[in-house]
């Protein structure tokens, strides 16, 4: 089978997973207790039973709750496919705007500390294996696995209980700064005539201005990234030796060594090269996790993203949202299902597809 | 003679095999770690009650509607801790200032009460055995009895007498306040009932456009009663009752003055009326109690200091609020007591009689700090929650591991023995399964299913099968072709023997290893909802605990914060260890790569 039927197979498979995802949200949705256009009226109208019950009718039409079934389901299928997610509850908002304003700061944040984690938990892996079987070695496996089972909420109250209450070097909540809102940093700065048409403006970039908001992200963001990064460096760390281990027992390491090859060359000519394989699907899967890993991350810093937006809607009971992020998150992890074994038929050339 | 083996020779067997086991998971350093860990955890989850007091939600079973601590409390060892280390000296200590307060005793007799009277025609306070609170709700220290006695002190003028205006009696009690710094709070309680000889008064009523007469009823010698708090030969604050302004001069009304049976009913004992009309909180319990006590919820005629009884006294002196601070300023002698003040100015024609039966006369100083860990924000005791917070963990691990490892089996089992349609099927669900995220979904599924510890049980144990029904699936699939399972078949064995008999044994090794590697995720996972909320209301977990933090705000509180985390992360490293040491006893491929 070649590359071009293989991305065909690929795509069919998970477009029936995604079918399949619309359908568990459905059916969560159907099991769920409490009838749809009780939440949809509007609770303080003062208005006669008959008035009320023609405003629910009326919702039941709008919202074809009174149609069949496979219609309601042909319907939900088609909404989620195009991305009209609902309304959020308490805005009375789409979904979808919403999300959209959420989802950088989540991006920001879990793309920093992915980046960052696999860079340097590789780069670490790299050295412990070169000084395997020592001191250096067991304690930063034994570091590794002590940190990544301990809970991620628990690293960032740690977090905040020494680099806020105590030192006060960090915030412990938001994005920006909070007295930034009506009052950003001037970062483009207009000069010209006094009648501004667009032509004979001229805009300069105020540097101290864009400085200020560059540094004012950053400073909210360090604790939030740090947390993660802890949490999920030792994971980059344990991979790299472990395969790293795998590949320098195979023959081809041994035939290097024999020929007098000097250690290192050993290790990053000939055995990173094959065990690099694993560690970069690795990296492409997680890059789908991206949009998970946020939830109680960006909760404990209030950090505004897709994850906090979760927790908030938790607490009013909000499924709507609830399921949205949960159909996005996995859209996401498809994708990067799909990207990650494409990756690996291009990277490694034994692989046959089929 | 042929030995026989017996039961008891096969169980030594098994016994000796596993405490062989056993040595070889010791002998290395990091299992032996892993294993001592899992039994200090046992340990703990096993003799929770031995080693706290409290139950599970770290309240006092005895006494569970009331705190055992002033909310988010420092642990009592800050006390000696030196200040560069986050000490704090200041700290005070739960104190019981009354030991017995529903069976009051006088000094004179053994007891703690002391009194001072003036005037002659008060009696001594007198022990009444068979009048008293007769059951109810106390606070922590104060024991709950039945109907105990109480102390009453009696008014008595004969008829053609001159007033004794000014009589009045002290009933108190003082003790040594040893703390540094002021109390975290306080709370007192004090219980009246008063009989007498009484008149009945006509007072007219307009209301409605008619003309009504109102029957009431007025002790010959009222009372005013105060209780006080203070240092001895220092200044007394009033606790109760609370001072009201006059509606139309505006000067503060005699109060606490229990200067008529008004609106009362009669005594259903002697038939006399009887009662106080202020507090307006007085009410009439069974018995024929005016009992101006209440409960914390409702404050009334309960001496609190967080409550508004005692927060209004305390702005006539200047002070917004915060009344320990202005009471227990120093340590030293202190004084808490009741002061009784016979109003005789009525009739002096006639005798007259007033008895004042006083109960449940007590005080509680809840500190500053308390326990080995504090309190949380509810003033419930994290030391007993953490140590009882190590059963919910490890009942939620090993009950995920077991019931994930389970499924995995049957699911590795079918799909690689059965083969086909089956192992497609299987397969294919697994696959779905290992591509939805799993924090969100079970966010998505707790919030309809409703927080249970038994839902995320299940859930998890749903969502935890497929990585080993993989590895079960490979391993069946390379042992089915070997020469054994062959032989077996053809000898006509069944698939279920073959199964059971044949090849799960080989795949026995993964499922040990499996269901140590297993824990850590359950526990974690458990720990991430509760933190977010989806927590059992009736039991308290180290995630639960953590998500306190947040609800009482106290990110400061280290001595609350540090303890959970570095239980659920030790617990989860130690299953982690045994299932590596598993991994390398079991499996001998393992122990030649080093």
């Amino acid at each position: 089978m070649g590359l071009r039927s293989f991305i065909v197979k690929r795509l069919i498979y998970s477009f029936v997973l995604v079918l399949l995802i619309i359908l568990l949200n459905f059916a969560i949705f159907k099991a769920m207790p409490g009838d749809p256009v009780a939440f949809l009226m509007t609770p303080w109208s003062k208005e006669t039973p008959e008035a009320r019950r023609a405003q629910e009718e009326h919702l039941r039409s709008l919202w074809g709750f009174n149609e069949p079934f496979e219609v309601q389901l042909a319907k939900y299928i088609r909404n989620l496919l195009s991305f009209q997610l609902g309304i959020e509850f308490m805005s009375r908002r789409p979904i979808a705007d919403i999300m959209a304003g959420k989802i950088p700061y989540t991006l920001l944040l879990l793309g920093g500390s992915t980046i960052i984690s696999i860079i340097v938990g590789i780069l670490w892996g790299l050295v412990v294996i070169q000084k395997r079987g020592g001191l250096f070695d067991s304690s930063s496996v034994m570091g590794s696995l002590v940190v990544g089972s301990l809970p991620t909420f628990w690293i960032g109250l740690i977090l905040l209980l020494f680099f806020y209450s105590t030192l006060r070097w960090f915030p412990n909540a938001g994005a920006f700064p909070r007295d930034w809102a009506g009052n950003w940093p001037v970062v483009l700065t207009s000069s010209g005539s006094s009648s501004p048409s667009a032509l004979n403006v001229i805009f300069s970039i105020n540097f101290q201005g864009f400085l200020t908001l560059i540094g004012g992200y950053l400073w909210h963001l360090t604790l939030p990234l740090f947390t993660l990064t802890i949490f999920s460096v030792g994971g980059w760390l344990l991979l790299t030796r472990a395969t790293m281990l795998e590949t320098i027992t195979e023959d081809y390491v041994v035939t290097a060594r024999a020929k007098g090859l000097r250690e290192r060359t050993v290790l990053f000519k000939h055995a990173l090269k094959n065990a690099s394989l694993p560690i970069i699907t690795s990296a492409a899967l997680s890059f789908g996790f991206i949009l998970t890993g946020a939830i109680i991350t960006e909760t404990v810093f209030t950090y505004p993203g897709l994850g906090n937006w979760t927790w908030i809607s938790i607490q009013f009971l909000d499924y709507q949202v609830l399921m949205a992020v949960f159909y996005i998150i996995s859209l996401c992890v498809i994708v990067a299902n799909i990207v990650a074994d494409l990756l690996y038929g291009i990277i490694d050339p034994r692989i046959k597809y089929g | 003679m042929i030995d026989v083996a017996t039961r008891q020779s096969k169980l030594s067997f098994q016994l000796k095999r596993f405490l062989a086991f056993l040595k070889i998971l010791v002998s290395k350093k990091n299992s032996a770690l892993g294993v001592g860990l899992i039994g200090f955890f046992l340990f703990l989850a096993a003799a929770a009650p031995l080693i706290t007091p409290y139950n599970a939600l770290g309240v006092d079973p005895t006494a569970p509607l009331f705190p055992l601590s002033a909310p988010s409390k420092a642990p009592t060892w800050l006390r000696v801790l030196p200040g560069w280390l986050g000490g704090n000296p200041t700290l005070s200590e739960n104190m019981l200032v009354v030991n017995n307060p529903m069976a009051p005793t006088l000094a004179k007799d053994g007891g703690e009460w002391n009194f001072e009277k003036a005037g002659d025609s008060v009696s001594d306070p007198y022990l009444v055995a068979d009048v008293g609170i007769p059951e109810g709700y106390s606070p922590p220290g104060f024991t709950v009895g039945a109907k105990e006695g109480s102390l009453a002190v009696k008014f008595s003028r004969a008829s053609g007498t001159s007033f004794q205006n000014s009589s009045k009696i002290r009933l108190y009690v003082e003790f040594d306040y040893p703390y540094l710094g002021p109390t975290g709070r306080f709370v007192g309680n004090i219980a009246l009932l008063v009989r007498g000889s009484s008149y009945t008064n006509l007072t007219s009523k307009f209301a409605n456009g008619t003309l009504t007469y109102v029957e009431t009823k007025h002790l010959y010698a009222p009372v005013v009663v105060r209780v006080f708090i203070g240092q001895v030969d220092g200044k007394e604050w009033k606790l109760w009752p609370n001072p009201e302004i006059d509606a139309v001069t505006g000067a503060k009304m005699g109060v606490g003055q229990v200067n008529s049976p008004l609106g009362f009913a009669k005594d259903p004992v002697t038939n006399q009326p009887w009662g106080i009309n202020r507090p307006e909180s007085g009410v009439l319990v069974p018995g024929g109690w005016v009992i101006s006590r209440g409960s914390a919820a409702t404050k009334g005629g309960h001496i609190d200091s967080e409550s508004n009884n005692l927060v209004n006294p305390f702005t006539e002196f200047g002070a917004q609020s915060i009344p320990d601070r202005i009471v227990f300023t120093k340590p030293g002698g202190y004084i808490y007591g009741v002061e009784i003040t016979f109003l005789d100015q009525m009739d002096n024609t006639r005798d007259v009689e007033t008895t004042v039966f006083i109960d449940d006369f007590g005080l509680f100083l809840f500190g500053t700090s308390f326990g080995l860990l504090g309190t949380d924000h509810q003033g419930r005791d994290l030391f007993s929650q953490l140590i009882y917070g190590t059963r919910i963990s490890l009942y939620i691990g090993i009950s995920v591991a077991v019931a994930s490892v389970f499924i995995g089996l049957a699911v590795g089992l079918a799909a690689g023995y059965l083969g086909r349609i089956v192992d497609e099927l299987l397969m294919r669900v697994s696959d779905l399964l290992l591509v939805l995220p799993g924090l969100p979904l079970l966010v998505v599924l707790m919030a309809v299913l409703g927080p249970s510890l038994e839902n995320l049980m299940i859930l998890l144990a749903l969502l935890g099968w497929m990585g080993f029904a993989r590895m079960v699936r490979a391993q069946v699939l390379s042992i089915k072709e070997r020469p054994f399972v062959e032989a077996a078949k053809a000898v006509g064995a069944g698939r279920f023997h073959i199964i059971i008999n044949h090849i799960l044994p080989s795949v026995m090794s993964l499922v040990y290893i499996s269901l140590a590697t297993a824990v850590p995720g359950a526990v974690t996972a458990e720990a991430a909802l509760s933190w977010l909320g989806f927590y059992d209301p009736d039991r308290m977990s180290w995630g639960r605990m953590l998500n306190g933090v947040f609800e009482g705000q106290a990110i400061t509180n280290w001595w609350w914060i540090i303890p959970p985390g570095l239980f659920i992360s030790l617990l989860a490293v130690s299953f982690i260890l045994l299932g590596y040491a598993l991994d390398e006893v079991l499996n001998p491929k393992l122990r030649m790569r080093k």
